[in-house]
Formats: structure tokens, C-alpha cells, sequence
């Protein structure tokens, strides 16, 4: 295991997250350059240069030290209450939860779908306008439908309906697209000549879907489980702010509390984007690990 | 016996519509057990075709085609075909014993069985060692093996085999005819080959059929049969033998006409 675990760490693989740290410094670089630029445009060499008049002002208010970013961490709401880097933390996992659950309920659907869609042109046809404009209606549009569903009688579900399964719900709305899309992709991909031996062997299509078309489009899943998980995060956070965060813990919370409260500490708001980018970060490196795993102990390829 | 009977046979792809290709005419033709039949025509004249109508994965237009008896429907769903293409088509996540397992997995085969038999047959094709190699890992001519091992590790009464070799280079190609052989030989198989090669047809084959451009009709057939049934004759002897120019030359006349 730790052998395997040595091999995903490769040389490539090193050397990307080499060259990614290289561009944070670089992007924290241009942020402090283009501040101290901004900030030097106050109204008198505004006349001086020109220039000036292209390019908007800063000051320490919309674009705050990245030490200040990056000491705010450290702080918490009150004296000795919890610091906000904790309070991320524990945000990233509640809404990771709700990711994880968005993640397996919209690939199952997305996976039922696909297969559906890639049985027959009749379902293609019927079905697939639907998927694509499903896509079409915001999220938000949707999550006061979620909302009020999961208000209604649910006594028959085993399990207790809390707010964060409705946000799971709405973030599953994300991730079920790619992974039909890429599915039928997938599925449709073994040639001809693979589909006429299996039919030569009499074979049903139940075995074809198990033994040729499913593994075939491994590589298309991961390559939608790659865009879900992404999504599903977004998604979360997404439905956590609209299913009204009383309620929740996660990061839509706290990113909503930020901004609520961004006159007294205009730093904040970068707490809560930082942290959503970690936490998609995290949910797509997940499934990269997992993907580079099953691949190559299928010998197959990792599409781009 | 007569493993596969044609009689009248003709298939007519897109019937009544503007795209309609007559693709084979009228043909007749009886395979009895054991015999190599080699398949040579013009490009597009319809020995592909033929291929799948016998195989049963294309329906018929009209005529009548039985093989051991059967309908080709049912002879591919009592398992009486193994088939070989012109690219292996293995399956890439699939190593190459696990390939030759395919199609002994849907045929219900347990698992100890299945392994013994896809070793044998990896035997037989020499390929022992790399029982483990993904296809990715495998030269062209090593897949081609992995697939005709695959093709013939059910006891198939009836290899359709399309052009397996024709990616092959030359040297390749002539070390994969003496396997095959070799391996039909030990198998009693009784094989259908298409082909470009007219020394390959011949080579290989007891009968040659010709078959001319669209619409494909049988032109000729010629009897080869250069072993005449002795199965250990020496393959370099007869590569070199003068009846094997005679029948080349016979068969490139009857292809392109005096
Ligand atoms: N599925 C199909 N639909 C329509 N026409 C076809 C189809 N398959 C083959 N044909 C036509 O039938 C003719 C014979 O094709 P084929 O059997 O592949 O020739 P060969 O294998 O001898 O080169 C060709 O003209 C080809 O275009
Ligand atoms: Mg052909």
C-alpha cells in the first residue's frame, strides 16, 4: 500500500504540484504588486499618469494585505471562540458530507440515466432534451422546490429528513449531468468489431453492458466523477446559502456570515473563498487518486 | 458432413432505398468438416459480408444458409463460431489469459476451468509467459495470437476468421500461417478465411474461393489442398514447391481473368 501510494506521488505528479505552488506565489506576487500600484494612484498622480485613469484604484479595504488574509485565520469572532480557520475546518467536512452524499446519489442517477440512454435511440432521443434542460434551470430556481419537499410528509422514509439532505439533493442536481453525458460517451465507445464477437458468442446484452460497455467507459466516468465532485461542492454551498443557513454549519454558511459582516472585516471574504477553493481542491484530488488507481490497475488510460 | 450449406444466397443491404447495395449475388457454396477455405475477391466484393451472413450477425436477403444444420441464429446461440478479425480486438483492461477467458466467462465456464484452458491455449499460440501482459504490452503479431487463441478456446465447429493477418508484416505473417495451421490441425477445425494475399490463400488452404467485383458472385473455386491430408508435411518445402506457383498462378488467373 505505501508502495502504491509512492508511485502516485511520481515524479510528475511532484513536479505538478511544484509548478502549482509556483503559480500561487506568483498569483500572491501580482496581487501585492497590483495593490501597491493601485493604491499609489490616489488623486495626485492620477493627473500625473495618465494611465492611472484605466486602471482602478485600491486600497487596503477591497483589496487587503494578504498577511492580514492570511493572520485572520488565526482570529475568531469573540475572545477565545473559535478561530475562523477552525470554523472552516469543520465547515469544509460538514459540507463535504453533503458533497460526498450529492456525489454518490447524482452519479447513481447520472450512471441509470446513461445506461438508459445508450440502450436505445428511442430513449436518447426522449429522454436526453430533458437532461440538457435540466441544466438549463439555475439552482436556485429549484432549491425552494427542494425546500418545501423536504418539508412535506416524509414519514415513510426510515430516517429522519434533515436540511442538509435537501442541500445533498440540490447539489445532486450538478452532479448527475456530467456523469450521464460522459456515460453514454462511454457506453456508445467499443467498436463494432468488440460488439459483433460479443454477438457471436451469443452473447446477451445484459453481458455486453457488464463485460465490454461498462468497463470501457471507466475512463469516461472518471473523467465526469472529476467535473461531479467539483460540482457537488459548488453545488453544496450553493444550496447550503439557499435552503437558508439557520440551520447549517457548513461553508455556505460561513461565506454567507462573512459577507454579512465584510464592513468590519473586508479580509474575511477571502477566508471563505480560499476555503471553498481548498475544499473543491480536496474533493477533485480525491477522485484523481482514485482514478489513478483503478486505471492503472486496469491498464487502461486516463483521459485528458 | 457439411458444416456450412449455401444455397442461392443473396444479401442486399438497404433494400428499396436510395443507398441500396447489391453486395452479394447468388452463391453457392458447401463446407464439409476439416476443410480450410480461403476467401479472395476485390475489395468490396462483399467477402465480409459473406463472413457476417454466415456468422449470423446480418440477416439474409434471400436464399437459404444453414450451418451444421442450423439457422446461423442458432448456431450462434449454441456457441458454433470463432471469430478473428483484422485488428485482435482484445479488450485493452484485459490481460491477454483474461482475453482467451471472454468467452468461456459467457459461456458459463467455472473459474478453474477457465484458466486451465486459456493457459493450454496460451500455450499453443506460445505465448506462455506473458499470460499477465496487457494487450498495450503485446506486439501486433503477439495480439493477433492472443486473439486466435481466444477464437478457438471454446472448440468453435466453425472459425470465421476476416483478414486476421493482413496487418502483419511479412515475416510475422508467415510464422502466424504456420501456427495456424499447426493449431487447426491439432483442433480439426474447420476454418473460413477471408484474405488479400493470393500466397497466403493458397498456402493456407484446401479450396480456394474466388469471388469477383460487386455484386460479389463466386467467380471460381480452386481445389489447393497442397497437403492432401498429410498434416505433418513440411511448410518451407511446400512454400518452395513448384505446385504452390502453379496454384498461385491458377488463383491470380482466375481473380483477374485471362
Ligand atoms: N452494413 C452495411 N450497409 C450498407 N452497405 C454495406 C454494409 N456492409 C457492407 N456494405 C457494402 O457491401 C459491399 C461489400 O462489403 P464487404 O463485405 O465489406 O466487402 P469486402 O470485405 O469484400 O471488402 C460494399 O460495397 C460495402 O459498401
Ligand atoms: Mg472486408
Amino acid at each position: 500500500m505505501g508502495k502504491k501510494l509512492f508511485l502516485l506521488l511520481n515524479k510528475a505528479a511532484v513536479r505538478r504540484i511544484l509548478i502549482f505552488i509556483a503559480f500561487l506565489v506568483l498569483l500572491a506576487l501580482a496581487y501585492t504588486a497590483y495593490k501597491a500600484f493601485g493604491q499609489a494612484l490616489d488623486d495626485r498622480q492620477r493627473d500625473w499618469w495618465f494611465i492611472g485613469s484605466f486602471f482602478p484604484r485600491t486600497d487596503d479595504r477591497n483589496m487587503p494585505p494578504i498577511l492580514d488574509i492570511l493572520s485572520e485565520f488565526g482570529k475568531s469572532p469573540r475572545i477565545g471562540g473559535e478561530t475562523y480557520i477552525s470554523q472552516l475546518f469543520s465547515g469544509a467536512l460538514f459540507t463535504l458530507r453533503e458533497a460526498f452524499v450529492a456525489f454518490v446519489v447524482g452519479s447513481i442517477v447520472g450512471l441509470v440515466l446513461a445506461v438508459l440512454l445508450a440502450q436505445s435511440k428511442l430513449a436518447e432521443r426522449g429522454v436526453m432534451p430533458w437532461v440538457i434542460v435540466s441544466q438549463t434551470i439555475p439552482l436556485i430556481a429549484i432549491t425552494p422546490l427542494v425546500v418545501l419537499w423536504g418539508q412535506a410528509n416524509l414519514d415513510f422514509l426510515p430516517w429522519e429528513w434533515k436540511t442538509w439532505m435537501s442541500v445533498s439533493v440540490i447539489a445532486s442536481y450538478l452532479t448527475f449531468f456530467p456523469v450521464a453525458v460522459n456515460g453514454v460517451r462511454g457506453l456508445l465507445s467499443p467498436s463494432s468489431e468488440h460488439l459483433e464477437l460479443m454477438q457471436s458468442y451469443g452473447a446477451s446484452r445484459v453481458s455486453i453492458l457488464w463485460k465490454i460497455r461498462f468497463p470501457a467507459s471507466l475512463p469516461f466516468l472518471f473523467t465526469a466523477f472529476k467535473l461531479a465532485a467539483t460540482a457537488a461542492v459548488v453545488g453544496a454551498i450553493v444550496g447550503e446559502i439557499s435552503t437558508g443557513v439557520s440551520g447549517g454549519q457548513g461553508l455556505g454558511k460561513l461565506i454567507f456570515e462573512f459577507a454579512r459582516t465584510y464592513a468590519a472585516a473586508p479580509e474575511r471574504l477571502y477566508l471563505g473563498v480560499i476555503g471553498a477553493g481548498i475544499t473543491g481542491l480536496f474533493a477533485f484530488g480525491l477522485i484523481v487518486l482514485v482514478e489513478k488507481t483503478i486505471l492503472n490497475s486496469t491498464g487502461q488510460q486516463i483521459r485528458e | 458432413m457439411e458444416v456450412v450449406s449455401i444455397s442461392n444466397l443473396s444479401k442486399i443491404f438497404n433494400t428499396g432505398k436510395d443507398n441500396e447495395v447489391e453486395a452479394l449475388r447468388e452463391i453457392d457454396l458447401t463446407v464439409t468438416k476439416g476443410e480450410f477455405i480461403a476467401l479472395i475477391g476485390p475489395s468490396g466484393c462483399g467477402k465480409s459480408t459473406m463472413l457476417r451472413l454466415i456468422g449470423g450477425l446480418i440477416p439474409i436477403t434471400s436464399g437459404e444458409l444453414s450451418v451444421n444444420g442450423k439457422t446461423p441464429t442458432k448456431a450462434r446461440e449454441e456457441r458454433d463460431y470463432g471469430m478473428a478479425f483484422q485488428s485482435a480486438g482484445l479488450l485493452e483492461w484485459r490481460t491477454a489469459r483474461k482475453n482467451i477467458e471472454l468467452p468461456l466467462e459467457l459461456m458459463g465456464w467455472s473459474k478453474a476451468e477457465r484458466i486451465k484452458r486459456a493457459n493450454e491455449m496460451l500455450e499453443l499460440v506460445q505465448l506462455g509467459e506473458f499470460a499477465r501482459s496487457r494487450p498495450a504490452e503485446l506486439s501486433g503479431g503477439m495480439q493477433q495470437r492472443v486473439a486466435i487463441g481466444r477464437a478457438l478456446s471454446f472448440n468453435p465447429a466453425l472459425l470465421l476468421m476476416d483478414e486476421p493477418f493482413g496487418a502483419l508484416d511479412e515475416m510475422t505473417r508467415e510464422h502466424m500461417q504456420d501456427q495456424l495451421l499447426d493449431i487447426c490441425h491439432k483442433t480439426e477445425s474447420t476454418v473460413i478465411f477471408v484474405t488479400h494475399s493470393i500466397p497466403e490463400a493458397v498456402f493456407l488452404s484446401t479450396r480456394v474461393v474466388v469471388m469477383s467485383p460487386r455484386p460479389g458472385q463466386i467467380s471460381s473455386i480452386v481445389e489447393t489442398n497442397l497437403r492432401a491430408g498429410d498434416n505433418t508435411a513440411d511448410n518451407t518445402k511446400i512454400r518452395n514447391d513448384e505446385r504452390f506457383y502453379k496454384k498461385v498462378t491458377e488463383v491470380r488467373e482466375a481473380l483477374y481473368g485471362k
